[in-house]
């Protein structure tokens, strides 16, 4: 195997090291450089559509404005995270995402942070959180449910279940809520009952110390993957159960 | 065909949505997925269509390559400019004589275009602008018509050669109804993935609305430009990148126009109702009774050979007697008149 190739670049003026091809958000992560992003999920690639991880790249006396965490560097170039044209794209884009959920605080944050654009003109969409990345779509469908998915176009996108009905295929997982970088998701829990996108799951628990572990769906989504046993403990009670085996296999009190 | 060569040919139909022609969509979409273009910085010819290398071409350029191989390159080359070398299939449309598709080599002027080929002007009215490129072109106006057209210098003028759509414009159409409409056609066919392009297109929809229905306020253009600016830098595809152009174009060479909605409520093209009053001037009308024919809601009243009048409570300025009469009698004049009735 050959070794990647390293390319010298700097960032704000600063020399750093990177391989060929990495993502300029993670030079810059790797170097102290912190750029803001929204829909950047290190298990999902090639998402790249907030547009909030904007940076400068100037090379050949030529600069252009890139989305750093879909920006592979491939050649010496300088990048600026904080420059006058990459302020004002950011703060147009915060504040488009200010008036497009104008509920989520982490997007009144980051606005607060970094500075958005006067947005006193515009009616902001009432009641809203979502940004539209879509990151809960593409969990879902990588984890195989595939029970939520982008709607429509345009302005009018959105995301739902097939016809808005709830899912047959949804397991009640929430991974769709904990990949949410503004928390958009509504899902209730309460005890062994829990309820999301209009489907309601009967959460189950733990024989031995009687902790909610799951949905009887997602165990089962999870056991047909992984090709195992549907697992009954909790992860806890797994453990303890395993060093129990191995204490007395090893004649260990 | 006894060449030897066999191979199969599949045909797929397309998704029907303006943003599956965006190549990464277009591949997104044939392979049964959301018709989503994707981040840029992965080639089509590295990593395309089923995760294959892909060559992705226009019909029009693969119709361009039996000539190039029976004739070779060079000659290829002799028609067209520099940049841009041989011919480009327009559909000429809009208000001019001949509609139609027309091959003409690369940087032909518009004049020649719109005048020569398409005949000039319907009604030989004025002409005031040519949209090229399809609904993310740009306008351009009469002065630059001895432009020649290829790829560089459409782009250098904020407009691009896109799907070889060419609409041609007259002095009735209103510059800021022109940038709504293409704005509100691009916020439904936007995929809607990225923000700048989504919620951009929303915004600019929203000031443009506002400013064809008489509520523009003081500072909208700025922000019309500030938000186009930041869509052309931030969006994720070309669709996004050139969304705006229409907007960007028609403020660069009809800002009179925004102004005249803004600030003195008047749409100088009389098309936005709202900012239009339609008057029949005494001394061109004849009496010939045509606008009160064409009128909808019965709004014009005269005698024969007398000069007719519009009951301004009434009419719906439709524009219907304007397009009617024959003498220019009837002219599009700003609401600061309109009687009160009107309003009621």
């Amino acid at each position: 195997m050959t070794k990647k190739q390293q390319i010298d670049i700097k960032i704000n003026g600063r020399p750093c090291t990177c391989t060929k091809g990495e993502f300029l958000l993670e030079v810059a992560k790797r170097n102290g450089f912190y750029i803001p992003t929204l829909c950047h999920h290190p298990g999902i690639a090639e998402q790249g559509c907030c547009r909030v991880c904007l940076a400068e790249v100037a090379e050949n006396g030529r600069s252009k404005i890139v989305v750093s965490c879909v920006y592979p560097v491939e050649r010496p170039c300088e990048a600026y995270t904080d420059s006058e044209r990459v302020k004002e794209d950011r703060s147009v884009v915060l504040m488009l995402l200010a008036m497009r959920a104008p509920e989520s605080t982490e997007i009144k944050a980051l606005c607060k942070q970094y500075g958005a654009m006067d947005h006193s003109r515009f009616k902001p969409i009432d009641g809203e959180k979502c940004i539209m990345c879509g990151l809960c779509a593409r969990a879902c469908a990588s984890l195989g449910a595939g029970a939520i998915s982008t709607v429509l176009r345009g302005t009018s996108k959105k995301i739902s279940t097939p016809y808005d009905e709830p899912s047959e295929t949804c397991v009640g997982c929430l991974s769709c809520t904990k990949v949410c970088p503004t928390n958009a998701i509504a899902y209730t829990e309460d005890k062994d009952k829990r309820s999301i996108w209009g489907r309601g799951f009967t959460l189950i628990s733990c024989p031995e110390c009687g902790e909610p572990i799951g949905t009887r769906e997602e165990m089962e989504l999870a056991a047909l993957r992984s090709g195992e046993e549907v697992q009954e403990l909790c992860p806890k009670c797994r453990k303890k159960k395993m060093s129990d085996v191995l204490a007395h296999t090893y004649g260990i009190e | 065909m006894g060449s030897g060569h066999a191979l199969k040919l599949s045909v797929v139909r397309g998704g029907g949505a303006f943003v599956c022609g965006e190549s990464t969509a277009l591949m997104a979409s044939i392979e049964g997925r959301v018709g989503e273009p994707r981040a840029k910085y992965i080639r089509s010819v590295q990593r395309g269509l089923w995760n294959q290398p892909t060559v992705l071409n226009n019909v029009e350029t693969l119709a361009n390559i039996p000539k190039i191989l029976l004739e070779g390159g060079e000659k290829f080359a002799e028609t067209g400019t520099t940049g841009s070398s041989g011919t480009k299939v327009f559909a000429l449309v809009g208000k001019v004589k001949r509609t139609g598709l027309v091959e003409v080599p690369m940087g032909t002027t518009l004049r020649h275009l719109i005048y020569d080929i398409g005949g000039g002007i319907l009604g030989n009215r004025p002409f005031k602008a040519v949209q090229t490129g399809g609904p993310s072109g740009g306008c351009i106006p009469e002065s630059m018509l001895d432009l020649k057209v290829d790829f560089d210098s459409l782009a250098s003028y904020g407009a691009m050669m896109g799907s070889g759509g060419m609409i041609v414009m007259d002095d009735r159409s209103c510059m800021v109804e022109v940038a709504r409409y293409y704005t509100n056609f691009l916020c439904e066919e936007s995929c809607g993935k990225c923000t700048p392009c989504r919620e951009g297109l929303r915004r600019m929809l929203e000031i443009l609305t506002d400013i064809c229905e008489g509520r523009g306020r003081e500072g909208d253009i700025g922000l019309l430009e500030r938000l186009g600016h930041a869509m052309q830098d931030a969006s994720l595809c070309s669709l996004g990148k050139t969304a705006a152009n229409p907007v960007l174009t028609t403020i660069q060479y009809f800002r009179e126009e925004y102004e005249a909605h803004i600030r003195e409520k008047r749409c100088p093209a009389g098309v936005c109702k709202n900012l239009t009053r339609f008057e029949i001037v005494p001394d061109k009308c004849v009496g010939c009774g045509m606008c009160a024919r064409g009128c909808p809601v019965d709004a014009i009243s005269g005698g024969k050979k007398e000069t007719h009048v519009i009951d301004q409570a009434r009419c719906i300025t439709c524009g219907s007697c304007r397009e009617a009469c024959k003498f220019s009698a009837v002219i599009a004049a700003g609401r600061e008149n309109i009687s009160e009735g009107r309003q009621a």
